[in-house]
């Protein structure tokens, strides 16, 4: 693990590269498994919340149940594709954050932030359609699962758009820190880690 | 290795005792924490134990009974279902959790695998804070105008619901434990990642105290199965504040209230043995520091260890025997339940062989080390009665159950706790404890604890339902009231004998002797430090040699004339040939006494 991220090559960039110091290495590594552990946590909290609608659906005599619509795929859809997209951006904007290239890692970092919004935007879209038509909190035990599982992703999505949004103003500012290398990269976990819950809420709430 | 650098002491008093980053000072944050909540929770169960002893009399002055002025002292149907939950609850979360794990979590792993810190002290700083709030949350909700949190501690839909428990107080209560258990996250994802990260160059996984590990293991339980309380928790919330229907059901909604019992006890199993880890890690190194003697197959003990944490994961479907479950998954539940006992039973026997011959040194927390081997083999012994399907229909929600947890969750684990308190005040303080003090408070402690937990244990086996406000009313109950009474006055001693270790424990600070770095000539690291140590732990981080529990290693004797060494101290002549430098006859050292 550590010995990766150490060969990361000083590639055919102007800028010269500094090898990072053994025990900033280490910290590094400190953080990212702190990091892994973090969101394994955090992965069971979802996992938990899974469960809950998994039961609740499989006691339900039929599905989507009586009175309900079921949820639309278009918007939804459109919106994991977005969250991949953004994942894929952010893959190059760390890329090139490792080759010291700050104007490429904005642009890309840029693209990713701009993504995120737009599926928080499509997201509020759906839910004042939804609402509108009737899907409350209320609404046969599926509206209530349904406004908790993905409100409570965008609560995840609100924090990483934050959290890449605050590591982009230190890349900005030229901040040369020790630490900046592995706040882009913790940053970018938290990041993917979102895209993959929201991956599976697409999947169990509204596909299957 | 790794990056720790040395940070000059914070001088001022908020950076030094308050938004500290030293988890020395953590630990005893939480300790002074975990103290005052087991103080309020000890003085709900007094009221509790009144209330039993003597249905329907004022609680007397000096129990507290001031505080019911509005109903002249007298325990009403509806305080008491409030007394008994928060009793729970705050003894749980509050009290052991912070005092064993959030204590002696802090003070002892980076101590013990020779870290000048927790890997991210921030974190941990934060992680204590947060814990405060749920504190005040916990304090807030006794006072809503409708009573405070009055569910029961395992807070079960739909009397925990606004339909059963309206008020404020029981939605304070569940956010409290909400915001507890973020705590405990980033509490757990700071001990996971320091042991994994920060050990000392040698310090390999089995050379680990046993005391580290049982803290590392339920650091990966809390990380794991913590955030399944905190959705439970939350959910329940939603349903309190914002009018969701996730476990309401019938007419006022679509939810499943044995949706919550999932959550709840996905969680609950596992935190048994989150509470019960670190004790058994504490006593695992403390039966072989005062026994003299290598721990009995240590590997084996930790061994046991894992084993249990993995199977505790898979046992918790025994809390919902009656629940209307699949027979099928109650039998898989039951069986797996009667096999978490046999890592348990190879922990307990490694913990005897440890004594058995050793030479034993009755110091105050290896008493309270035997203390907890002995209720915790009573605890132990009477879950298997509630883990079996047959007998679990009897004696389910009776004070049997309540007795069993006790025993396991309780006088195991603040037996467990004193044990860590006596032996590394020296090390906190820089002082050390009576020791008259201290056996006075172990008898008292370990008989009554006992015959508390065993009266409970009787009249529920004898039928008497847990959480009844007055038993009596039923007539089938009428002749355990003598029984209840001898109880209750088990429970007022066990009270009673708390006040030698307040005395000893705060008296000592100022008065006790000052203690040398090693008062209990013990070889793990964090006796190698002045006592206490300074806010950097180790000026440079040891090298470890050895395994935590080497005594009376005669090669050891024959070269230092004593029967310990350190961890990560180097022979004076490594290269000696243990041959010549036998002793010559068992009698002829003198070193071990």
């Amino acid at each position: 693990m550590a010995a990766s991220v150490l060969m990361d090559p000083p590639l055919n960039d102007a800028k010269p590269v500094v090898l990072v110091h053994p025990n900033q290495q280490a910290e590094r590594t400190t953080s990212f498994v702190g990091m892994v552990i973090f969101l394994g946590s955090w992965a069971v909290m979802f996992a938990a919340l899974f469960f809950s609608f998994g039961l609740h659906r499989s006691a339900a005599a039929e599905w989507p149940p009586p009175g309900v619509q079921p949820l639309p795929l278009l918007l939804p859809g459109i919106n994991t594709v977005f969250i991949l997209l953004s994942s894929v951006f952010l893959h190059c904007a760390v890329r090139a954050s490792r080759r010291a290239n700050t104007t490429r890692f904005c642009q890309w970092m840029a693209g990713t932030l701009v993504l995120g919004i737009g599926f928080l935007a499509s997201q509020i879209h759906v839910w004042t359609g939804l609402w509108e038509s009737g899907l409350t909190l209320r609404s046969a035990g599926f509206g209530s699962y349904f406004y908790l599982l993905t409100v409570f992703h965008a609560v995840h999505v609100v924090v990483g758009l934050a959290l890449l949004l605050w590591v982009t103003l230190h890349q900005i500012r030229q901040t040369k820190t020790v630490k900046q290398p592995s706040r882009i990269r913790l940053a970018s976990m938290f990041w993917h880690f979102v895209g993959v819950v929201w991956v599976l809420t697409f999947v169990i709430v509204y596909a299957l | 290795m790794d990056l720790q650098p040395i940070h000059p002491e914070p001088t001022s008093f908020i950076k030094k005792y308050l938004f500290t980053t030293d988890h020395k000072v953590i630990a005893k944050q939480f300790l002074w924490t975990g103290f005052i909540f087991l103080f309020i929770g000890g003085v709900l169960a007094m009221w509790i134990r009144w209330q039993w002893g003597f249905p329907n009399e004022p609680v007397p002055a000096i129990l507290g009974g001031g505080l019911l002025h509005e109903s002249d002292g007298i325990i009403g149907p509806s305080t008491y279902a409030s007394v008994f939950t928060q009793h729970g609850l705050i003894m749980i979360f509050f009290a052991i959790t912070p005092a064993l794990i959030g204590a002696f979590g802090n003070f002892c792993i980076p101590l013990m695998i020779g870290a000048r810190d927790m890997a991210f002290p921030k974190l941990n700083m934060f992680s204590y804070w947060t814990f405060v709030i749920s504190c005040l949350l916990v304090l807030a909700s006794f006072f809503p105008d409708m009573g405070g949190a009055a569910a029961g501690w395992t807070t079960y839909p739909p009397l925990s619901t606004n339909v059963g428990t309206p008020g404020w107080g029981q939605t304070l209560m569940v956010l409290a434990i909400f915001v507890t258990g973020t705590a405990t996250i980033m509490g757990s994802v700071n001990y996971v990642t320091t042991v994994i990260r920060l050990r000392a160059p040698g310090m390999t996984y089995m050379r680990m105290p046993g005391t580290v590990w049982g803290l590392w293991l339920t650091a990966i339980l809390n990380v794991l199965f913590v955030p399944v309380l905190a959705a439970g928790a939350l959910l329940l919330v939603f349903d309190r504040v914002f009018g969701t229907e996730f476990y309401i059901a019938g007419a006022n909604g679509n939810g499943d209230p044995i949706l919550f019992q999932h959550l709840f006890w996905i969680f609950g199993h596992p935190e048994v043995y989150i509470l019960i880890l670190p004790a058994w890690g504490i006593m695992t190194d403390l039966m072989s520091f005062f026994s003299r003697k290598p721990a009995f197959w240590f590997k084996g003990s930790v061994y046991a260890m894992i084993a249990v944490t993995i199977v505790s994961a898979v046992v918790y479907g025994h809390h919902m025997f009656l629940t209307g479950m699949n027979p099928l998954l109650g039998h898989t539940f039951m069986l797996l339940t009667l096999i978490i006992s046999v890592p348990a039973e190879m922990l307990f026997l490694n913990w005897l062989h440890t004594m058995w011959h050793g030479s034993i040194r009755l110091t105050v927390p290896m008493l309270f080390a035997l203390g907890a081997v002995f209720v915790f083999g009573l605890g132990g012994l009477t879950g298997i009665y509630l883990g079996t399907i047959s007998t679990d229909i009897y004696l389910h929600d009776t004070m049997f159950v309540v007795g069993h947890f006790h025993f396991t969750m309780a006088a195991a684990t603040f037996l467990g706790t004193f044990a860590a308190v006596y032996l590394w005040y020296p090390k906190m303080f820089g002082r050390k404890m009576n020791v008259r003090l201290g056996k006075t408070h172990f008898w008292g402690s370990v008989v009554f604890i006992t015959l508390l937990f065993g009266g409970q244990m009787l009249v529920g086996y004898a039928g008497q339902q847990r959480r009844l406000w007055d038993p009596f009313q039923y007539t089938f109950l009428e002749h355990l009231r003598d029984l209840n009474l001898w109880t209750t006055y088990a429970a007022f001693l066990l009270g009673i004998f708390q006040i030698p270790f307040v005395i000893n424990f705060i008296g000592s600070m100022w008065k006790g002797p000052k203690a040398e770095a090693n008062p209990w000539e013990l070889g793990t690291l964090e006796w190698t430090l002045p006592s206490p140590p300074p806010n950097y732990n180790f000026k440079e981080i040891p090298t470890v040699y050895r395994g935590p529990h080497e005594y009376n290693n005669p090669e050891v004797k024959a070269v230092l004339g004593r029967d310990w060494v350190g961890q990560s101290e180097v022979l004076p002549d490594a290269k000696i040939e243990s041959d010549e430098n036998r002793p010559s006859a068992p009698g002829s050292d003198q070193a071990a006494e």
